[in-house]
């Protein structure tokens, strides 16, 4: 799983769950893989993107040095920002974790790089 | 004698041999019979049999010249070789040298070898000719005269139309009502101007001996046939719904032999010319009936042995009455009336049901064939495709139901997202580098308006009710961005448009060459499905790569491996405008269009207004 993946997740399905998001992220295993920085995709993807989680992530990727906890009004002259993102939303790949929800607790597993948000019958 | 000459016939005979015993291998391995080094009565013809053409008659004829005689002769269905039964040793011997190496009477004048054996093979004399007929089915022979013959073909040549020449085997003509080969039906509400000619009345007032059991009256349909040599009609049962029963067929002309199949069981019947063929009851429901596309037909002889018989023209008159409703008979497997009603408590059942049948049927299932289904599933469809280029650069999609991801690669410019129920197909999809997770599409756990585009393809025809069906799309629309557009794909009950084949259909060769046809091929799944202990199945079974007969099916997937194990996916097919009535109970999207694309009705929507949280 990407960070940028992880941006849209959440366990707002559980019954009774209001916002489920962001997921509490544990990474257990991860590996890093080297993709072309394209800086205006990153630029014009943020608007997309929920800032705090992508500041959660980065925490927890041990990049929070990198990412200012308030995203920054303008990031189009920000290169080396704009960097720092590409590298931690599309170049970290998460194999092994889980994704714990804020609410209600409920571990969802991440095994082989794939988040299982499979509910139960009696979750949802 | 010259040495040239010497090593010449020291060749032949080498030859000779070794053809002589390579087929006795054959026949050794076909039937057990063995070669005999000292004379007996029974002789081996080697290489000459049904299966190239060969008469009973020219074969006693060759035997005569030789001075020997025969008793008995027995040729095999198939065969490429037979065998004679000689009165004595001595006629035997006479046979046997008058003929081996000399006879001529192989095709085209080839010699024929032969040999003792030590017995007749039991195969011998169990051929299909001593099966009972198929129940309701009767041949009365010379049902018209010669001169009858030949008015009644008169007659259908005088109206001027020529055959229609539109079939891969045969020439047809219709008298009274159409009969349209794309529905296999009539248009009971477009009669033709010819009707069924007066120069077939004659023939009415002959069947009054059977009208006791039948509900009898004047057929109102006639389809003509002209076959030539090497046409034929592939193995199909006359439409319950579109005709009457009985059905009446005149042969005209020649000879032909007939097959008549039900299961495993198959009987062939000769249809003498000027004979007429009755079709009632089992006969007419429950089995079908075909002619192979051949030039000779193997044919029993008055002493009931087997001898060959090359066609020429033959026309058959096919005489049928309108059902103009429903079929109740009691034969459902081919039935197309009882096949596509549902049962009442069938859609109840399936609510109920929804949970445990997707999981066992489509869940499981998917799991099992994941491998094997990736391979089966890479080229994008074109449409898809197309949608997915629609979005600007750095567009973020989600790809709900991803399967082995094969379309989140399509567009690089964009963040494709995917999920899947199937752990299996999942994994391929994260072997490619893609981004995926595990959901099930009734609650996808995406932020609700955080995406700009969702593509489904052949997802929510997998969901057992109208509900979840509906449920899937309000979760698309709920992820969705106001302006974000979805493409929803599902598979269509109908596989046929404008008299095209979808993809699907078009990729059934055996009934598209004529060789077999649907219903043939039903028949034979029923009958495999009888064979093997099933599990509860409540749902009836789709056959591949046939038309759909009903909504909720569960289609079979045979695996590759030598197990060749059936495993069978629920499916709900979808009717014309039934997703787009889907699509218009969520409100918070607009159709903005709607389209088929072979064999699968598709939708595109757009997000009307920002989403509020979920009820």
């Amino acid at each position: 799983m990407k960070l940028s993946t992880y941006n849209f997740l959440t366990s707002m399905a559980i019954k009774g769950v209001k916002v489920g998001f962001p997921l509490k992220l544990t990474i257990s295993k991860k590996e890093l893989v080297e993709t072309e920085f394209n800086p205006t995709f990153v630029e014009r993807l943020l608007p997309k993107l929920d800032w705090s989680a992508v500041y959660g992530a980065a925490q927890v990727a041990e990049l929070a040095e990198d990412i200012p906890a308030v995203q920054p009004e303008s990031i189009v002259d920000n290169e080396q920002l704009l960097q720092k993102l590409h590298h931690l939303l599309f170049e970290i790949d998460v194999l092994e974790g889980q994704l714990e929800c804020p609410e209600t607790g409920r571990i969802f597993p991440i095994t082989d790089g794939i988040p299982n948000m499979l509910l139960n019958e009696d979750e949802v | 004698m010259h040495v040239e000459q010497q090593q010449q016939t020291v060749n032949n005979a080498k030859k000779a041999d070794k053809k002589r015993r390579r087929c006795l291998a054959i026949i050794k391995s076909d039937c057990d019979v063995s070669p005999s080094d000292t004379p007996t009565v029974y002789l081996a013809i080697l290489n000459v049999g049904l299966s190239n053409g060969l008469t009973e008659e020219s074969l006693l004829e060759a035997a005569a010249q030789t001075g020997g005689s025969v008793s008995e002769v027995a040729m095999l269905t198939g065969k490429s070789y037979c065998f004679l039964v000689c009165c004595s040793l001595e006629d035997s011997q006479l046979v046997y040298t008058g003929m081996h190496n000399v006879s001529t009477i192989g095709q085209q004048g080839a010699v024929a070898y032969l040999s003792y054996v030590t017995a007749l093979p039991t195969l011998a004399g169990k051929s299909e000719w001593n099966k009972p007929l198929p129940s309701g089915l009767i041949v009365l022979p010379d049902f018209v005269s010669d001169a009858e013959e030949a008015t009644l073909l008169r007659s259908i040549a005088e109206d001027g139309r020529s055959y229609e020449g539109t079939l891969k085997h045969r020439h047809v003509k219709h008298f009274g009502y159409e009969f349209l080969y794309g529905s296999n039906n009539v248009d009971p509400t477009k009669p033709l101007e010819q009707s069924v000619p007066t120069a077939c009345d004659f023939l009415w007032p002959r069947l009054e001996s059977f009208s006791s059991s039948w509900d009898w009256s004047t057929p109102d349909q006639l389809t003509v046939n002209e076959y030539k040599p090497g046409h034929g009609i592939p193995p199909h049962v006359d439409t319950h719904s579109a005709f009457l029963d009985p059905i009446l067929s005149l042969s005209l002309q020649s000879d032909v032999v007939m097959d008549f199949r039900r299961g495993e069981a198959q009987v062939q019947v000769k249809l003498p010319r000027r004979s007429l063929l009755i079709m009632s009851g089992e006969a007419r429901y429950d089995w079908t009936h075909g002619i192979k596309p051949k030039h000779i037909d193997v044919v029993p002889t008055a002493t009931g042995s087997l001898t060959t018989q090359a066609r020429s023209k033959r026309t058959s008159l096919t005489f049928r009455r309108l059902r103009r409703g429903n079929c109740n008979c009691s034969y459902p497997t081919l039935c197309d009336s009882q096949q596509s009603t549902v049962p009442q408590e069938l859609s109840t059942t399936l609510a109920d049901q929804a949970v445990s049948l997707e999981q066992q049927n489509v869940h499981e299932v998917y799991d099992k064939i994941a491998n094997h289904f990736s391979e089966t599933r890479h080229s994008p469809w074109p449409q898809v495709a197309q949608f997915l280029d629609s979005f600007e650069p750095e567009s973020v999609v989600l790809d709900v139901g991803c399967g082995n991801g094969k379309y989140l690669g399509c567009n690089a410019h964009i963040l494709a997202i995917g999920c899947d129920r199937s752990q299996g197909l999942l994994a391929v999809g994260q072997q490619k580098g893609q981004n995926v997770f595990r959901c099930d599409c009734l609650n996808v756990p995406v932020r609700s308006s955080s995406i700009d585009g969702c593509i489904s393809i052949a997802v929510i025809h997998h969901l057992a009710s109208a509900d979840r069906r509906l449920s899937a799309l309000r979760e698309m629309a709920r992820v969705l961005r106001p302006g974000g557009r979805a493409l929803v794909y599902v598979w269509a009950k109908e596989q046929r448009r404008n008299d095209r084949k979808s993809a699907y259909l078009r990729q059934n060769k055996a009934v598209n060459k004529e060789r077999t046809t649907e219903q043939e091929q039903r028949q034979k799944q029923q009958h495999e499905l009888e064979q093997r202990p099933q599990d509860h199945v409540s749902l009836p079974v789709h056959t591949n790569r046939t038309e759909f007969q009903q909504q909720d099916v569960l289609v079979p997937w045979k695996t590759k491996d030598e197990q060749r194990t059936t495993f069978l996916r629920y499916y709900h097919v979808f009717e014309e405008h039934e997703l787009d009535k889907l699509v218009a109970q969520v409100p918070e999207v607009e159709l903005t269009k709607s389209y088929y694309d072979q064999g699968n009705h598709c939708v595109i929507f757009k997000k009307i207004a920002i989403c509020t949280a979920r009820p």
